[in-house]
């Protein structure tokens, strides 16, 4: 009995999680990447595939990929003698239980979101956003669950980081729309906000009927003597008055009359634009929106927008020029891979680690970078640097120094101090969801770099830098400069750059000098501020 | 953390020797260097010769750095939304007009607020505008809509006003950046939005400081040779994988670093002025964001935005407004004759503008509240026909009577004034055109 127990269990057990082993998938993946992509080009023109990359510039990439941060001179050593044959696969499991992991990605789906706010005030929410999106992630919640619960959200936006993208878009049904379906779907279903879409088959209906699902929320202030803050709403109870303005809730949505503005419009119908599945007329707000995340998270461009983006982000490039484009009036590069893998991460259970451990498993993650390829070169065939978010550069520098960020002093302000990253992320930070060659440096950002007294008293202050010591304690010049090198780049230093080191330091000048003018001169090169 | 002790076994199946003899040199513990061991080594004395890439010598003083040809503005921007009633458009002679009267100005027949007599005799170089409409009422719906021309969509990433006109009428060839707003950050005042970031204005929090970390943390002799050792850790990643990246990012380190070591950054520096004429353009930061708005235009800055704070004036607004226009009047009339004097108004368009202005019936706590509905602005230089005033409202000032401006009609005016085609079309991220104005008419009174 208790066998035939384990048994059933065993059946039900397998049968319940779909999730393929991520090893073979990756095989797949680059199987069809081979067929559908290299294949067809090479009859025209020899393709020149990357290599794999050595083991250390892997374990900076994928640090920063997964936990947004650079790794040690002590784990660079660690992992690249470690005779382990699936030690890659082990670091990426390790990587992502590490709790840095979800706050990572939150930050960055916190940048998704904020980039876009219509008002500067509701980055108030940002905190709270943070803050329990991190907890999902490291519990490893599904990416369906994860989008509901930013779709159907209400109450206090600092206490429910679920409001979000509604605080963000200040409330308002046709911007929370366009928001919702550019962020989960990567469909521009807004641009048929006011005219049948030029490019694509929507129509200017079909916008307003999404835009149905949100007529009854808003986004209101709490009444609380003792802190500021706003509560997203939704409401079920609607007098005969008209509401005052945009911003109120209404009981249904009106598509507003293009040739007559002041007139009332027409009432839309709430219906999902990708299946033409309805609600009826007087649906609660919960029922609809709730209804809404159902069909939407069940949506195979739900998975793709999701697969997309992240095997953007890891690769270098995505399947679809844009992450936040795409939709079936779009041809990816790659068609097979991206629907195989699009069906593997539903079937997974919409599971972001597996997905994350599988793409990391491809070669084609793998591949050495290049230069970003121009529209005539073929794609995947390697890797592509990217410039580190704003998080990632700033974890990057309080690492490389052994920085302890709760030490550092917070800047006086009216409402109270303000984060020294928050203040970093004025300068650094950059919008995640475009296309990563338009996401260049600035001269404001350089200068911040060379000549912020914030930054740079990372290189000699002794109450918060490692580099003192590390000079006074490291009598050997070339030990120092290699050091340095692995702290900031995570790597050695080439020839060449150790004779730099060598005639900078004849040039009579102290050693301490030297060797604070290394650090700041690694930091300040591209190099420190990409992942490779 | 790596076990220190492990590292003498692993070097038999050691992969990366050069990894391990560092390894075994330097050994630290939580960041604190915990061993080391001192090796003799032959350093050969290699006779390379210091690197010749050196960029930051060919900083030389321009000799275009004074604006010959090209268009430039000056957007000064009253944050809250200034009370037409209390500036440019009082109404004496009705209730709604308060307790503000009306003075005369240098053109017979135009009469604006007694709060603002320096500008009383400027007039002759003003256009006031007294019929904007608008129907955004919120702060920052309005802030955005008069900063871009548009109002926020989801998923567009508009441009500013000053954005779009450095990128387009923008002098490449400046070290100075082409955008600049003075008086810190302002919400939803936007910036470069699709076009990049290289549009983004460069921020000052105020005219009496020098912009953030333009200043050296070294001396001159020491930040060049920083700048040579940063020049030789570039090539590793430029010959592999980085190649056009470091090359942007060098290009973008030399005219970071020529902007700063630029004679143009004198620009910032007020204390130039002779003090007759910081005299002229009286106190405060305000007067000090005007002057530096001049220097700057004069060293090529194709649009420069002067941020006053606090006009949201619901309650005590007569007293409230007359203490902002005091802050405001005998600079912005001074910036006017200066350009003017030195033969730079033609080729300067000066606008004052708020998001919206007030409401006619004064409120019971003795403030004006949010109306879109009819405000004004003013316009000066540029090729701008002085001494006019464009428009009118109703005694009561709740309705435009005559000429109607749109906000449409206003930045096509302005793009107009800077010969710039506001038809011309930006491409989006997502591969949508873009116009600088959608729609609207210049208003051609303002012209000729």
């Amino acid at each position: 009995m208790l066998r035939y127990i384990f048994y059933l269990w065993l059946f039900i057990g397998t049968s319940l999680v779909h999730a393929e082993s991520p090893r073979r998938l990756a095989e797949r993946i680059d199987q069809a990447l081979q067929n559908e992509v290299f294949a067809e080009q090479a009859q025209t023109e020899e393709i020149l595939l990357a290599p794999r990359t050595d083991d250390i510039t892997f374990v900076r990439r994928v640090w920063l990929d997964i936990v947004g941060d650079i790794p040690t001179p002590e784990e660079l050593t660690a992992f690249v003698l470690d005779p382990a044959q699936d030690k890659r696969s082990q670091l990426v499991d390790r990587l992502l239980a590490n709790p840095h992991y979800g706050q990572n990605w939150a930050r960055y789906w916190r940048d998704v979101v904020f980039f876009r706010a219509l008002d500067e005030r509701s980055e108030i929410a940002a905190g709270a956003m943070e803050a329990d999106l991190t907890e999902w992630l490291n519990e490893g919640r599904p990416w369906s669950e994860i989008a509901t619960e930013f779709i159907t959200a209400h109450g206090d936006v600092l206490e429910n980081g679920g409001t979000a993208i509604m605080m963000a878009q200040d409330g308002m049904t046709e911007e929370t729309t366009a928001e919702v379906s550019r962020i989960f779907l990567g469909i521009q279903i807004q641009c048929a906000q006011c005219h049948d879409h030029p490019y694509d088959r929507w129509k200017r209906e079909q916008f307003h009927e999404l835009a149905a699902f949100f007529p009854r929320i808003a986004v209101r202030p709490v009444r609380d003597l003792t802190r500021k803050s706003f509560e997203v709403i939704g409401s079920d109870r609607f007098g005969r008055k008209q509401p005052k303005n945009e911003r109120f809730p209404t009981a249904e949505h009106q598509m507003p009359d293009l040739e007559n503005p002041e007139a009332p419009g027409t009432q839309m119908e709430p219906t999902f634009f990708l299946t033409s599945a309805k609600v009826p007329w007087g649906t609660s707000d919960a029922a609809r929106r709730s209804q809404l995340a159902q069909w939407l998270t069940g949506n195979e461009w739900f998975a793709t927008a999701l697969v997309n983006r992240m095997w953007a982000e890891l690769a270098g490039e995505g399947f679809y020029t844009s992450v936040e484009d795409i939709g079936p009036d779009r041809t990816p590069v790659a068609p097979t891979a991206v629907k195989l893998l699009s069906r593997k991460f539903k079937e997974s259970g919409y599971n972001l680690k597996w997905l994350i451990k599988t793409i990391c498993q491809t070669e084609a993650y793998q591949r050495e970078s290049r230069p970003q390829r121009g529209s005539d070169g073929t794609p995947f065939v390697a890797n592509v640097p990217q410039r580190l978010r704003s998080d990632q550069l700033y974890n990057a520098l309080l690492t490389a120094f052994d920085v302890k960020e709760y030490q550092l002093p917070r800047k006086r302000g009216p409402q109270g101090g303000k984060d020294p990253r928050a203040t970093f992320a004025e300068a650094f930070a950059y919008d995640p969801s475009i296309n990563r060659a338009e996401a260049v440096a600035s001269i404001p950002q350089v200068l911040a770099l060379m000549n912020s007294p914030r930054v740079n008293q990372f290189f000699h202050n002794k109450q918060f830098s490692v580099v003192p010591e590390l000079i006074r304690e490291i009598d050997h010049d070339e030990d120092l400069t290699v050091e340095l090198f692995l702290r900031c780049l995570g790597r050695q230093p080439s020839p060449e750059e150790l004779d730099a080191v060598k005639t900078y330091r004849k040039e009579g000048i102290s050693r301490r000098e030297v060797f604070e003018d290394l650090a700041w001169s690694l930091v300040n090169c591209a190099e420190f501020q990409h992942r490779r | 953390m790596f076990p220190v002790s492990n590292v003498t076994k692993m070097k038999a199946h050691a992969m990366n020797t050069p990894l391990i003899q560092h390894l075994t040199n330097v050994a630290t513990r939580q960041g604190h260097v915990i061993r080391r061991r001192d090796f003799l080594r032959n350093i050969t004395a290699a006779g390379l010769a210091a690197s010749t890439w050196s960029w930051t010598d060919t900083i030389a003083a321009s000799a275009e750095q004074m604006r010959s040809q090209g268009m430039a503005c000056i957007l000064l921007w009253m944050q809250g939304g200034p009370s037409q009633f209390e500036t440019f458009s009082p109404k004496p002679n009705h209730a709604n007009g308060g307790e503000t009267k009306a003075i005369g100005t240098s053109v017979p027949g135009i009469q604006i607020a007694e709060n603002l007599p320096f500008c009383a005799k400027v007039m002759d170089d003003l256009a006031i505008i007294r019929s904007m409409s608008s129907k955004e009422g919120n702060h920052q719906r309005a802030t955005y809509l008069l900063h871009h021309g548009y109002l926020p969509m989801g998923g567009v990433n508009f441009p500013s006003l000053g954005s779009n006109v450095a990128h387009q009428i923008g002098n490449a060839a400046n070290q100075l950046p082409n955008f600049v707003r003075i008086g810190g950050r302002l919400a939803n005042s936007g910036g470069g939005g699709f076009l990049g970031v290289e549009y983004d204005p460069l921020v000052l929090r105020s005219a009496n400081r020098p912009p953030d970390n333009t200043k050296p943390l070294t001396d001159t002799g020491r930040y060049h040779r920083r700048l040579r050792l940063l020049g030789s850790m570039e090539s590793t990643f430029a010959e592999n994988e980085g190649s056009q990246i470091v090359s942007d990012h060098r290009k973008l380190v030399e005219s970071a670093s020529d902007m700063i070591m630029s004679p143009g950054m004198d620009a910032f520096d007020l204390e130039k002025e002779p003090t007759s004429l910081r005299a002229s353009y009286g106190q405060g930061e305000f007067a000090a964001g005007c002057m530096m708005a001049r220097r700057l235009v004069e060293q090529g800055v194709t649009f420069v935005e002067v941020v006053s704070n606090g006009w949201d004036t619901h309650l005590d607004g007569f007293n409230r407004t007359r203490e902002l226009t005091s802050q405001i009047d005998q600079p912005m009339a001074a910036l006017i004759g200066d350009l003017k004097q030195r033969g730079m108004l033609e080729k300067t368009l000066v606008v004052w503008l708020g998001e919206f202005g007030r409401t006619p019936k004064v409120n019971p706590r003795a403030g004006r509240d949010h109306f879109p509905r009819a405000f004004n602005a003013v316009l000066a230089g540029g090729g701008v026909r002085g001494g006019q005033v464009i428009g009118a409202t109703n005694d009561a000032g709740t309705e435009v009577t005559d000429r109607p401006v749109a906000i449409t009609d206003f930045f096509r005016s302005i793009y107009h004034a800077l010969d710039i085609d506001a038809d011309e079309e930006n491409i989006s991220r997502v591969g949508r055109p873009i116009k600088l104005v959608d729609g609207g008419e210049v208003v051609t009174e303002l012209f000729g």
